[in-house]
């Protein structure tokens, strides 16, 4: 309780979009594809402590959840609820991301919240590219090399996962 | 200290998320996973391609580094090789009697426009900031730098002058040129007397109209216009009472600071000679002298005061040094024997010393553990009536004493002085 009486408006409102982004990611699905009760209430479960610990990695397993059911779900076909799902998740990282710039009870800066607007709002676009690109492609008959050329994309990105996680080295302050 | 780039939990979580998005449409043949996961791959290549190569070197600074109690600074945050910097967060740790704006410590901004934090202390006496913790975080939120401790940085806090003025003279002007009137006569401005005239006189002093009704030159006198000297004694030997900084309760040794600090303002502008003698801690002695350089000086000699206790071999023999011709006035609670044993041989002496009761009314002493409070407190009702036997026997001797209250407090006390010097006194010695 504490905690959240430091908390300012703004602050508690990206907790908010933290804890219900992830689920409304899940229910933007087609009705008949919704998913059982159990995984809501995990990924709601787990929104929490995303909400609760934003630089926690309970939030990347929140939303890889998400992912994952995802990629259950979507198996066949490109459906349009994909879209908001996708600005649903991006919503949740933003909003983490910016409660995570320093200590608990900083203030959102007014400046620092405009750049990250406009900066979500360009790399939101790619969202719906990406749903008409694969729109156009899904009833084309596949490419020869089509999954070896999307494995070792897969194997590029994870490399540079790897390589993004790496702590740089130590430079003398 | 060393310190370095890493990637936030936030490129992690973009690269993780974007990953999975990538294995899991083409493990799945999914492509609406792609529709997902193509917003964090961006996050991630932006983030990614502002990775940092420059090593940030921090460093605060104040302003300005001496200051009034009330007044108030900025700290700025200086970051050298800050061309990887998009946003700077500080967080300052609280620092006893400085008040910080905003109140939490906490600030943040982008690196064009580096967030300050505003300082003002609220008691004299030199205030060191605290540690302040620095994080800074590159465009796109991708590596993030400490957060890296920052030392905080030292002011010398000088007591608040405000609130006291006095419309009466110094008694006893002995000096050079100032403006307290003189027994003497001489070239001040002020009418006196008229006079028969003397060779020697100056012809500008003729008084026409009385010369011609008398048929004899007359010429007018004034009384010179000297400096005096003014000697402040401030008693450091305890800290009574609690200080609660500018707007809060007031120790004796705030009290006494203050009042020293307001009295040698008022006299170092009015023209005359201020020196200041400290009695205990590391005591302090300053010499008399006028202008505003000297008056910066007593400043900063009162705001270096710490309470302590006099060596055993001075407490006995604890004289002030007073050249005759000087005002003495002596702030202090008067609870330390050799205090009051020094003012009173100055008193005696016949030289006007005035007493400023810098005791708080609801002073009391700590109590040490184990120790009976009911013990503490009789003993502290003990040692308030000894003291008021001392100060009654300081009046009895000729010495006023006093309660600082800031403007006026001294006018009345100063001008039974002045009426007293200009009559024959006997000094005994």
């Amino acid at each position: 309780m504490t905690l959240i009486s430091q908390e300012t408006t703004a602050r508690l409102l990206l907790r908010l979009v933290l804890l219900g982004a992830p689920v409304l990611a899940l229910l933007a699905a087609r009705p008949e594809e919704l998913p059982h009760g159990w995984f809501v209430a995990l990924t709601l479960v787990l929104s929490i402590g995303f909400a609760a610990m934003p630089e926690s990695p309970l939030g990347t397993a929140c939303l890889g959840l998400v992912v994952f059911w995802w990629a259950l779900a979507a198996s066949d076909g490109v459906p349009v609820g994909a879209i908001p799902a996708a600005l649903f998740l991006l919503a949740a990282h933003v909003a983490a991301l910016l409660l995570s710039y320093g200590p608990p009870a900083l203030p959102v800066g007014r400046a620092l919240l405009g750049r990250w607007l406009r900066r979500s709002l360009g790399v939101a676009a790619s969202a719906p590219l990406v749903w008409l690109v694969a729109v156009v492609v899904d009833d084309q008959p596949e490419p020869p090399g089509i999954w070896i050329s999307g494995m070792a994309c897969a194997v590029v990105v994870c490399i540079v996962a790897a390589t993004a996680v790496t702590p740089l080295p130590e430079q003398p302050e | 200290m060393t310190s370095r780039w890493r990637p936030t939990p936030a490129l992690a979580r973009a690269v993780v998320v974007g990953a999975v998005a990538v294995v899991a449409a083409v493990v799945g043949a999914a492509p609406a996973v792609m529709v997902l996961g193509a917003p964090f791959i961006l996050v991630a290549c932006f983030g990614l391609l502002h990775r940092p190569d420059t090593t940030p070197v921090l460093d605060a600074e104040l302003d300005q580094r001496w200051l009034h109690e009330g007044q108030g600074t900025t700290s700025r945050l200086l970051i050298r090789h800050a061309e990887d910097v998009e946003h700077v967060a500080r967080a300052m740790a609280p620092t006893p009697y400085v008040a910080l704006h905003p109140p939490t410590g906490l600030v943040a901004g982008l690196a064009d426009d580096l967030p300050t934090l505003e300082v003002g202390p609220r008691r004299w006496g030199k205030r060191v900031l605290g540690e302040e913790q620095v994080c800074l975080t590159t465009p796109w939120a991708g590596y993030r730098w400490g957060p890296v401790t920052v030392h905080g940085d030292a002011v010398r806090v000088l007591p608040q002058t405000r609130g006291f003025d006095s419309r009466s003279e110094t008694p006893r002007p002995v000096g050079l040129v100032g403006v307290n009137r003189s027994p003497r006569l001489g070239a001040g401005i002020e009418f006196a007397d008229i006079r028969p005239f003397r060779p020697g006189d100056r012809l500008r002093r003729i008084s026409w109209r009385v010369s011609v009704r008398s048929r004899e030159l007359h010429v007018t006198t004034s009384p010179a216009e000297e400096d005096s000297g003014v000697l402040l004694v401030v008693d450091a030997l305890g800290d009574h009472g609690q200080s609660g900084g500018l707007e809060g309760a007031a120790s004796s040794l705030d009290q006494s600071v203050r009042a020293a600090a307001a009295v040698a303002d008022h006299h170092i502008r009015s023209g005359d000679r201020v020196g200041l003698r400290i009695v205990g801690g590391e005591g302090g002695l300053l010499g008399y002298g006028g202008g505003i350089r000297h008056l910066r000086a007593l400043f900063d000699l009162l705001a270096g005061v710490r309470p302590g206790e006099l060596p055993e071999g001075i407490v006995k023999r604890l004289q002030l040094r007073v050249t005759g011709g000087s005002v003495v006035f002596v702030f202090s609670p008067m609870l330390g024997p050799a205090i009051v044993t020094a003012t009173a041989s100055l008193v005696q002496r016949g030289l006007p010393v005035v007493v400023v009761d810098t005791l708080p009314p609801d002073a009391s002493p700590r109590v040490p553990d184990g120790v009976d409070p009911r013990l503490v407190d009789l003993a502290w009702r003990m040692r308030r009536l000894e003291r008021d036997q001392v100060l009654a026997g300081l009046a009895g001797l000729g010495c006023p004493v006093i309660a600082w209250r800031g403007a006026g407090t001294l006018d009345d006390v100063l001008r039974r002085l002045a009426r007293r010097a200009t009559v024959p006194q006997v000094a005994s010695r």
